[in-house]
């Protein structure tokens, strides 16, 4: 059974697609990032624009929520399914708990025939109350949001607010929202007992999700170019950008396709301005041959690759981190690449940000491998530290005697000239070059070349390696058991290691920020320890086999690869199994 | 005083078969620059696979050779950052017409300030004489033993088709020509395109400079901004050959109607610095 917090809620809003599930979600988020308290939300929808079955879970505390959680406080059920689903004991949607006889479920009263189990059901005038403003249907959401917000014991009038922004523009159907959510606050607290929650309200959150956060993290980091074709789950960084484009001072194109969009942005990072693509698997597949042409040409070059679970298509509106395979293999032969794996909204950030500094620093591919979870769910943050410089690596001075645009150099860095730079003049080429780039494949062919040039671009590796940041880990000091995590699960990990710490075993946990190349302290972190165990939401435990032949260490492995994102108890009770201190996991 | 040899790389000489048709569009650009006077610093030659793609190597400007088919968005790319630069993109028929195709099509839709000339030999050179998409139909190769089945591709329609302001035709047979085409390419604001007929002498012997020279013909007194004449002459093939301009009309580029990009270069614009200020859009 989930411990219920008293400094905690969780609330599903549950109906089809086209009832406004996400946004009502999204309001919730918003209106306990304004009260002061952290929010983190959880999307659950289907690849259809109406119909089907989905649902927007928040929790929020006042203290940093890492995951969606598990166990359920509110349910606001906008159909009979809706109602069936999220209090049946038997359902385990995703992984997702249902609600139990401690948890308030909200629903319109003339909702009747529900199979009743041991919950507070609270059926109320939803769609009679929304009658009484507007003819529009959408509005008995408000009315239900109105009494879950009473439910959880926050503050009506930063929820009004937070409505009336939601509506800014449309005058008057701002306030008869207002007034149709007061008049569902009302009624919930007259016939219907509050869950008595006390939390601790701070300042208020930013609201932020991790597809913005990759954003403006490349905002941050000098972008002024993004192109990229649409594809779920990257899509939401390409729509923030397309809104801000004015703004930010950053161009932003959908092109005829995803082979385009990156050889646009390899265009542009070589005439020396910061221009990024992104995209999920299947769009990313077909960029893989530009990928070669900037490990080659070393020309920078920044790529967002949001995972979604494949093959193929796959489960387009679903979370995965299978992708981990095609972004190690993506494009023919060895070249240098950078490859980061931001475990949440911060680090989503701060990571990209530090990407555009790199990817030019080291004239290299460098990718932020983010999935759906990470990508487009909401989080809520105090601010980010703003101050950065921004570092544009080796530049030719102008006019260079004898310029070489690949000059061997013992850090495998060579000065950079970009057009327009008086001398210099030099081509880059996607074949093998010698120092000037001239192509020496053919007339011209010195296997020294060939071998100096292969030398010199990988040493950008070992260079690399030197600078890298160490591990970060949590609770390693002690821990006999250790788990190794990458990504998107690194919140719900953490809250996994909390649970099994509460009950006296030592265990921790390190997060593979660097996914490539890896850094050797991984090896030393997992020494000695009694078992190492790899927890990843694929197949086949891709990190985790990477890393058993870079440091010979065999992981016990606990993948999830149903679409949904691992949740904490559920971990926890998993892990305590491969640990052998339970004998099997009894779900209740 | 700027020469067209002030725009060649002298440590890299050519290294095309002796009698190649681009060995007349490397002369052709080289002098189109130094009659323009552009500065070498402000040339990107961009180009893709195949014989055609080892021009900017032997060009002392920026140049970049990249991925078949691939020339047209890179060059977009780097016009996009630096409106400031003349951008070239330099390929073959195999090369953009076949994988580039719809990079092609929507680089001159949108009207990118780029010249894209083509060379167009009916074949493809460097992975040893396969059928183009240009090939006519009958012609004999390594993939068309029995003669290409196939309705050749139209350049010059498609590029009409497709919304490009400037098309053209030439022929690497007559220099002068091509260099005055060349240079009414990269003088005129928004996307040229120039299809430059340049006989394979490797690959493809049926469509030799004998074959061409007698049947080319210059377009004279033709009015460019008459969509439909040009499209007509775009069909005009066989036994006469217009070469010339075909279409050349004034519309906005698309640097002109972005909203970011209309601010000036995007190289040459700040970039915006993240603040608290900023964030506040996020409670």
């Amino acid at each position: 059974m989930t411990i219920m917090r008293q400094n905690e809620v969780i609330i599903r809003v549950a109906g089809a697609a086209g009832d406004g599930v996400q946004s009502a979600g999204e309001i919730l988020v918003r209106t306990f990032a304004r009260s002061g308290l952290y929010a983190t939300s959880y999307n659950y929808y289907q690849d259809i624009i109406r119909g089907g079955e989905s649902w927007y879970q928040v929790r929020a505390s006042d203290v940093k929520v890492k995951n969606q959680g598990d166990g359920l406080d509110i349910l606001v059920a906008l159909n009979q399914d809706g109602v069936e689903r999220h209090t049946n004991p038997d359902i385990n949607e995703g992984g997702a708990s249902p609600l139990g006889k401690d948890g308030i479920a909200i629903f319109d009263n003339s909702i009747k025939n529900y199979t009743k189990r041991d919950t507070n059901y609270c059926p109320m005038p939803l769609a009679d109350i929304a009658a009484k403003y507007s003819k529009n249907t959408l509005l008995k959401n408000t009315v239900g949001l109105g009494a879950a917000i009473a439910a959880s014991g926050i503050d009506f009038n930063i929820f009004a607010d937070v409505i009336r922004d939601q509506f800014g523009k449309k005058g008057d159907i701002a306030e008869l929202n207002v007034k149709a959510a007061k008049e569902g606050y009302d009624y919930f607290l007259a016939n219907y007992k509050p869950l008595g929650k006390k939390f601790k309200f701070g300042k208020k959150k930013y609201m932020i999700s991790g597809g913005m956060a990759v954003a403006l993290g490349a905002v941050a980091g000098g972008l002024k170019m993004y192109v990229a074709y649409p594809m779920t789950p990257a899509s939401s960084a390409l729509h923030f950008l397309a809104q801000h484009a004015k703004k930010y001072g950053v161009f932003v194109k959908i092109p005829e396709d995803e082979i385009s969009a990156i050889n646009t942005v390899i265009g542009a990072n070589y005439a020396g301005v910061r221009a990024m693509t992104g995209s999920s698997g299947g769009g990313f597949a077909l960029m893989t041959e530009a990928v070669g042409l900037s490990g080659m040409t070393e020309v920078p070059l920044v790529i967002y690759e949001a995972q979604r679970p494949g093959p193929s298509t796959g489960l387009p509106t679903k979370t995965e981190q299978g992708d981990l395979n095609q972004v190690l293999g993506a494009s023919q032969g060895d070249f240098p690449r950078i490859v980061f794996a931001p475990g949440d909204i911060e680090e989503a950030f701060y990571l990209t940000r530090e990407a555009m500094n790199i990817a030019e620093k080291y004239q290299t591919p460098v990718f932020i491998m983010s999935d759906l979870y990470l990508a487009e769910h909401y989080d809520t943050i105090d601010s980010f530290d703003l101050n950065f410089t921004i570092d544009h690596g080796l530049r030719a001075k102008d006019n260079e005697q004898d310029y070489k645009r690949y000059l061997i150099t013992e850090t495998g860095i060579s000065p950079r000239a970009i057009p327009g730079q008086p001398g210099n003049m030099h081509n880059e080429d996607s074949d093998e070059h010698n120092e000037y780039g001239d192509v020496v494949s053919d007339a011209v062919t010195n296997p020294q070349d060939r071998i100096r040039m292969m030398q010199k671009r990988m040493r950008k590796m070992d260079t690399y390696i030197e600078e890298m940041r160490p591990t970060p880990t949590y609770h390693i000091e002690d821990a006999e058991y250790v788990i190794i995590q990458w990504g998107s699960t690194k919140g719900t990990v953490e809250e996994a290691v909390d649970i099994l710490r509460s009950k006296g075993i030592k265990i921790g946990a390190i997060e593979v920020k660097n996914v490539f190349p890896l850094n050797p302290d991984i090896g030393t972190l997992l020494k000695n320890k009694k078992k190492i165990i790899a927890v990843e939401n694929n197949y086949s435990g891709q990190l985790s086999k990477y890393i058993s032949a870079q440091f010979l260490v065999k992981p016990d492995l606990i993948t999830k690869y149903d679409g949904e994102a691992f949740y904490p108890n559920a971990l926890a009770d998993e892990i305590e199994v491969r640990i052998g201190k339970k004998k099997e996991v009894i779900r209740e | 005083m700027m020469n067209m040899n002030d725009y060649k790389n002298k440590r890299v000489p050519p290294d095309w078969c002796p009698g190649c048709g681009n060995f007349a569009q490397l002369s052709a650009i080289t002098m189109a620059l130094a009659e323009l006077k552009i500065d070498p610093k402000d040339v990107v030659v961009a180009s893709g696979i195949g014989c055609s793609s080892n021009m900017p190597e032997f060009l002392n400007t920026y140049g970049f050779h990249g991925l078949h088919g691939r020339l047209v968005p890179f060059a977009a790319g780097v016009k996009w950052a630096n409106s400031k630069l003349t951008v070239i993109a330099y390929g073959g028929d195999g090369d953009g017409f076949f994988e580039g195709t719809q990079h092609f099509y929507h680089t001159a839709k949108r009207n990118v300030d780029i010249t894209y000339m083509v060379s167009d030999n009916q074949v493809f050179g460097l992975t040893t004489g396969q059928a183009s998409p240009t090939a006519p139909i009958g012609l004999r190769t390594k993939t068309t033993p029995d003669g290409n089945i196939e309705t050749p591709f139209n350049p010059i329609a498609f590029a009409l088709n497709a919304g490009a302001t400037f098309v053209a035709r030439a022929f690497s047979g007559d220099v002068k020509h091509l260099k005055d085409i060349t240079v009414r390419a990269i003088k005129h604001k928004g996307f040229s395109f120039i299809d430059v007929i340049s006989p394979c002498v490797t690959w493809n012997k049926e469509n030799s400079y004998e074959y061409f020279r007698p049947r080319v013909y210059h377009l004279e007194n033709n009015d460019v901004t008459n969509f439909d004449q040009a499209y007509k002459l775009a069909f005009e093939w066989g036994d006469h050959i217009p070469i010339g301009v075909f279409y050349e009309v004034e519309r906005p580029t698309y640097e002109d109607l972005d909203e970011v990009l209309r601010d000036g270069p995007l190289i040459e614009q700040k970039v915006h610095t993240l603040t608290e200020e900023d964030l506040e859009e996020f409670a």
